[in-house]
């Protein structure tokens, strides 16, 4: 049996189904992320486990214990809120003592792990100060180190780099990480970033209206999103919408465009798809060049758009290509070769099959994604 | 020089009176002497009914904060559909004179109403007769004093409680493994300080300046000393004035050292809250 094991965890707020049955398994040690939008459940869920909501339906198991109507000063969780919630009154020892102190544990066992926790977290000079002496950074560090004070079984952290500036971010995730590797230390983390996700999971819950859409190893959700919410949530990505003409070949027609796609067997002429293809799969020429032997294969992709806008983002430069009546492409090249593509310039956008990705779309689906076409593409 | 200026007219508006009672207090008619203070410490009324309104209001301030500030975390954490009731009936004291709530309390515990009785489940019989007859006591006075004094505790209580993120708080030492008790004690309370001596300090002086629940109850206390001495001898009652400023005087310095002396230091917000409470 999994370490964590949530069965059928449902929750409602009134009228609200704010998780629905859900079935998570998380493994000792792991890192697991739950990331979706605001409103998606995924706090609520982190909450359930650590004991502050209680589920309607649905069995919490923590190393075989069944402990979903435990407490939540009775479960061996440590948490990091998005707002510190440091005891402003206590210096940042005090903090760090706190449940240790609730456990009777002796003051010199106390200040012993007081003190390495505080040189875990690269704060061993700051064990006197008050928290309203401290940065964001330092009171999220600190409230990390009294988290694992108490020595819990797994450490649930709640959007705990929301609320610090960019770069402190970055900086933070990366020592989350490091430390949650150097303590084995089974960990739950809930954002809506997905960029933090990416970079800090084992494994990534996508969650969407209570229900998880997608649940697998970073690389995976990036690369081969199951569901259509994945592919949109995770990454920018451009959409197109259409039907497979001759599934055995790869060939579908989206509107007026015939488009090359891996070959997809188990699809029927008919069937309707979303191809999703990422910007840095996509390259761009001039459109009155000559298209190169490879580009121009039968088996490549080619659409003609004229640039409207250009974002410079450092290694790389941002495209958002006009294609067809107000619909955009958005393609991503390297920033040096980007120089010589401005803005009403007409170009044409590449790529290849294998940039392509492709869910077969329900009736449900082609709805949802009609109605939300424009934010997508 | 203009900013000077107003501010010596505002220290004149404030002082002047005070100045003037205080030297009422200490002229006797062909001078200045201190006798009118030798009459108040002499006046064995004046120890016993400081006494008993000193001891009055310390009960009242307890068991009002006791009381009060338990109940408006329970309601900020648990049951926030309720605050609109809490907030309701925080006011209701402001609406009803204490003349009218002193009549409502002698009319329940005094008549033999059979509805009353029943509505309140046999309490009012019980402690309309004998052996817990609280008629016309210092207990229900205090009780009184409670309600009269409910505006004041609530409202800087709840305050704090809002001030902190009392749920987060309350949420991060569950997770510590604390219980409700403990980190009520240890977690919201010493965050909430400064709200609860406000509560205490507001309920403390109402209940030492209350005049009209006492004269109705007919328990001789402080004030009802004060405005008995005033009818016989204008100049003990001016010292007499003096007197209960200076007391009170002491007690809000009391009180800011109290703050001052927080883990953590008081606040510049706190300052301020302290500075709005004189």
């Amino acid at each position: 049996m999994a370490f964590l094991k949530l069965e059928g965890i449902t929750k409602y707020f009134g009228q609200v189904t704010a998780v629905d049955h859900i079935n998570l398994s998380v493994e000792r040690g792991e890192f697991l992320t739950l990331l979706g939008p605001s409103g998606c459940g995924k706090t609520t869920l982190l909450r359930m486990v650590a004991g502050f909501e209680v589920p309607n339906a649905g069995t919490i198991w923590l190393d075989d214990d069944d402990i979903t109507h435990r407490p939540a000063s009775k479960r061996p969780m440590g948490m990091v809120f998005q707002s510190y919630a440091l005891f402003p009154h206590m210096t940042a020892e005090q903090n760090i003592t706190f449940g240790m102190s609730i456990k009777r544990l002796p003051k010199d066992v106390m200040q012993q792990r007081c003190a390495e926790l505080l040189k875990l977290v690269g704060l061993s000079d700051k064990g006197r100060s008050y928290p309203h002496q401290l940065s964001g950074g330092q009171q999220q560090r600190i409230a990390l180190a009294r988290a694992l004070a108490v020595e819990p079984k797994v450490l649930l952290l709640d959007e705990p780099l929301s609320a610090l500036d960019a770069k402190v971010r970055v900086t933070l995730r990366n020592e989350i990480r490091r430390i949650q590797q150097q303590l084995r230390m089974t960990a739950i983390y809930v954002t809506h970033d997905q960029e933090e996700a990416l970079a800090i999971s084992d494994r990534i819950a996508v969650i969407a209206k209570g229900k998880i859409e997608q649940l697998d190893y970073p690389e995976e959700i990036y690369s081969n999103p199951r569901t259509v919410f994945a592919a949109t949530f995770v990454g920018t990505s451009n959409h197109l919408q259409g039907v497979v003409t001759f599934p055995a070949e790869g060939i579908c027609q989206a509107e007026q465009y015939t488009l090359h796609i891996p070959p997809m067997p188990h699809l029927h002429t008919g069937d309707r798809v979303l191809v999703i293809v990422r910007p840095e799969g996509v390259t761009i020429q001039e459109a009155n060049e000559t298209i190169d032997s490879e580009a121009n294969s039968a088996t490549g992709n080619h659409i003609t758009g004229v640039i409207e806008l250009r974002t410079f983002l450092g290694p790389f430069t941002r495209f958002h290509v006009s294609i067809d009546e107000g619909k955009t492409f958005t393609a991503d090249l390297p920033s040096q070769q980007a120089r010589d593509y401005y803005v009403a310039q007409k170009v044409l956008l590449s790529f290849p099959p294998s940039a392509c990705q492709v869910l077969p779309l329900d009736a449900r689906e082609v709805e949802a994604e009609h109605l939300t076409e424009g934010e997508k593409v | 020089m203009t900013n000077r200026i107003v501010l010596a007219l505002v220290i004149l508006y404030l002082l002047l009176p005070l100045g003037a009672t205080l030297v009422f207090g200490i002229s006797n008619g062909n001078g200045i002497g201190f006798s009118s203070y030798q009459e108040i410490f002499s006046d064995h009324d004046f120890s016993a009914t400081l006494l008993l309104s000193f001891e009055l209001a310390l009960a009242s301030t307890v068991l009002a904060v006791v009381l009060i500030t338990p109940t408006a975390y329970w309601v900020q954490l648990r049951l926030p559909q309720a605050r609109p009731m809490m907030d309701f009936l925080a006011l209701v004291p402001f609406a009803v004179p204490a003349i009218v709530m002193g009549f409502g309390l002698i009319e329940v515990y005094s008549g033999n109403n059979t509805l009353l009785s029943i509505l309140s489940l046999g309490l009012v019989p019980l402690l309309s007769n004998p052996p817990f007859n609280v008629v016309n006591t210092p207990q229900l006075l205090v009780c009184a004093y409670v309600i009269v004094s409910l505006p004041f505790v609530y409202r800087p209580i709840d305050n704090s409680l809002r001030a902190i993120n009392t749920k987060v708080l309350t949420e991060a030492a569950y997770s510590l493994g604390s219980g409700w008790w403990r980190t009520f004690l240890t977690v919201v309370l010493p965050n909430i300080w400064p709200g609860v001596i406000s509560a205490a300090l507001l309920t403390f002086s109402t209940a030492m300046g209350e005049f009209t629940l006492a004269e109705l109850f007919g328990i001789y206390t402080f004030p009802i000393y004060l405005n008995v001495t005033g009818q016989n001898n204008a100049h003990k009652a001016a010292s007499l004035t003096i007197l209960s400023f200076l007391l009170t005087f002491l007690c809000v310095l009391g009180i800011i050292f109290l703050l001052r002396r927080r883990p953590g230091g008081a606040k510049q917000d706190e300052r301020l809250d302290i500075v709005a409470i004189k």
